[in-house]
């Protein structure tokens, strides 16, 4: 028993602080917010509003919009980014169904792969058409970074894509999908959270999600209130670290820590 | 009970594992800490699966390529005719009377990946340069705004600043001063926004509000 019990020293406050403050604030807005009260507003994020207005002009022409999930597996550290750009497919995966041009899905992970599949399976099932769903629409490219982006790059070149989408964890060689985009004029907007990855990107696309901003698909897409609430949540903790931040530089010039 | 199966069950499962796992990591309790090893471990083992999956779905996607002799098929025939000599070794390996001559696969591994697949990945890699330079100048063409051209002159004082060059020492200091001071501010309060994302994305999880592994 006593190898079991807990020393103060093992633990990590600060991260458990967090945590418990963020859970706090989730659960009292959902609560307060979940179901009923004043719909929380947002603010428009271009990237993804954009990218609605583009699987309709998709299926008015007759092609398919590319959407690249990138590399992060759903056991790592970018494990919540993927999550996110999952999110963005199944926002749009019940549209992109009821008009008869699912999105080419490319990923660079395993673990998204069949996360993607049955996102879009869900979508035939539930416009009644399963047997229209082809799991070939969800392509595992590669699992080396710089591979998946050349091979999601040719994806763009050899088919009739009309518009693509680059949301998830990539790194600068996202500028190969993107390069490969604008070489054909194309649309281009993406989700981004690692700033190398941005910077590669800011060229190229015409809108760009930044950082915090990728994982505010689900709300914008959908404007559903359970991601709408968390949006909420991560403004009023991005406010509480923002104001312990000056606090504490308040602190070290004063020389009181 | 089909709803039970379909929406409850996996939903229990991913919290109750992710709290366990979130748990070894944030307190180092020895039984927190073996379930966390353990949950990690079987996560590793179930991806071994989605590799198989991803197998099938590289044969499904380019073999329909070849079928159909769609444009670039013959690339199609040549990564699946790639997949096929890699699992050779393997395949050979487990013959019980191999021939001394034949090479064993660590050594063809080691051809495979020192000769063939780095320097490929090197050259793509090197490739990244020119994609970028070539994106810098397009943001001229199409993006005609002040945003795009002080994109442009910090790529170009970062860019001269690294190079050493008799002349240039003061734009060297300008080059630290923009990474070390604006630049790090910006990446920092960048990486403060995806860490409060993360956790509330995480979060969701937990509260079963997000559930990407369950029917509805």
């Amino acid at each position: 028993m006593g190898g079991y019990l807990i020393s103060a020293t093992q633990i990590h406050i600060e991260a458990i602080l967090l945590l418990g403050l963020s859970s706090l604030v989730l659960i009292v807005l959902f609560i307060l917010r979940g179901r009923k009260g004043p719909r929380p507003s947002m603010r428009q994020v271009p990237a993804f509003q954009d990218l609605r207005d583009e699987t309709g002009r998709a299926a008015e022409s007759g092609g398919a919009l590319h959407i690249a999930l990138g590399s992060g597996e759903l056991y790592g550290e970018d494990a919540m980014t993927s999550l996110a750009s999952l999110q963005v497919v199944e926002s749009l995966a019940d549209e992109a169904v009821s008009y008869s041009a699912p999105p080419v899905i490319t990923v660079g992970a395993l673990t998204l792969l069949p996360l993607a599949q049955d996102i879009l399976r869900r979508a035939y099932e539930r416009s009644g058409r399963p047997e229209a769903y082809d799991p070939g629409k969800v392509r595992f490219v590669a699992p080396s970074p710089v591979a998946y982006a050349a091979g999601a790059a040719n994806t763009i070149s050899s088919e009739n894509i009309t518009a693509s989408m680059t949301v998830g964890s990539f790194g600068p060689e996202a500028s190969l999908i993107t390069n490969a985009g604008s070489r054909h004029d194309l649309p281009q907007l993406a989700g981004l959270a690692d700033p190398r990855a941005i910077s590669a990107l800011y060229p190229t696309t015409d809108r760009l999600a930044m950082g915090e901003e990728l994982y505010t698909g689900g709300a914008q897409m959908t404007g559903e209130r359970r991601y709408l609430v968390g949006l909420v949540a991560q403004d009023i903790l991005r406010i509480v670290v923002a104001l312990l931040v000056v606090f504490m530089a308040a602190l070290v010039l004063l020389g009181a820590y | 009970m089909s709803h039970l199966v379909k929406r409850w069950i996996p939903t229990l499962i991913a919290i109750v594992s992710g709290l366990v796992t979130l748990g070894g990591y944030l307190i180092q309790n020895p039984a927190l800490v073996y379930f966390r090893v353990h949950l990690v471990e079987w996560a590793v083992i179930v991806s071994g699966f989605a590799f198989f999956l991803g197998l099938l779905n590289i044969l499904r996607v380019h073999g329909r390529q070849i079928v159909r002799r769609r444009q670039g098929w013959f690339y199609s025939m040549t990564l699946l005719f790639a997949i096929l000599l890699g699992l050779l070794p393997t395949v050979l390996s487990a013959l019980p009377s191999l021939p001394a001559s034949v090479p064993s696969q660590e050594e063809v591994d080691h051809v495979v990946f020192d000769f063939i697949i780095s320097p490929l990945g090197g050259s793509l890699a090197a490739l990244l340069v020119f994609t970028l330079t070539l994106g810098a100048f397009r943001l001229l063409r199409v993006r005609r705004s002040i945003g795009a051209v002080f994109f442009l002159l910090i790529v170009v004082v970062i860019l001269l600043g690294s190079v050493p060059i008799v002349g240039l020492e003061r734009l060297a200091g300008a080059r630290d001063w923009i990474i070390n001071v604006p630049g790090m501010a910006g990446m920092r309060g960048l990486l403060l926004g995806v860490a409060l994302g993360t956790v509330i994305t995480a979060l969701r999880v937990f509260l079963a509000s997000e559930r990407p592994h369950s029917e509805f």
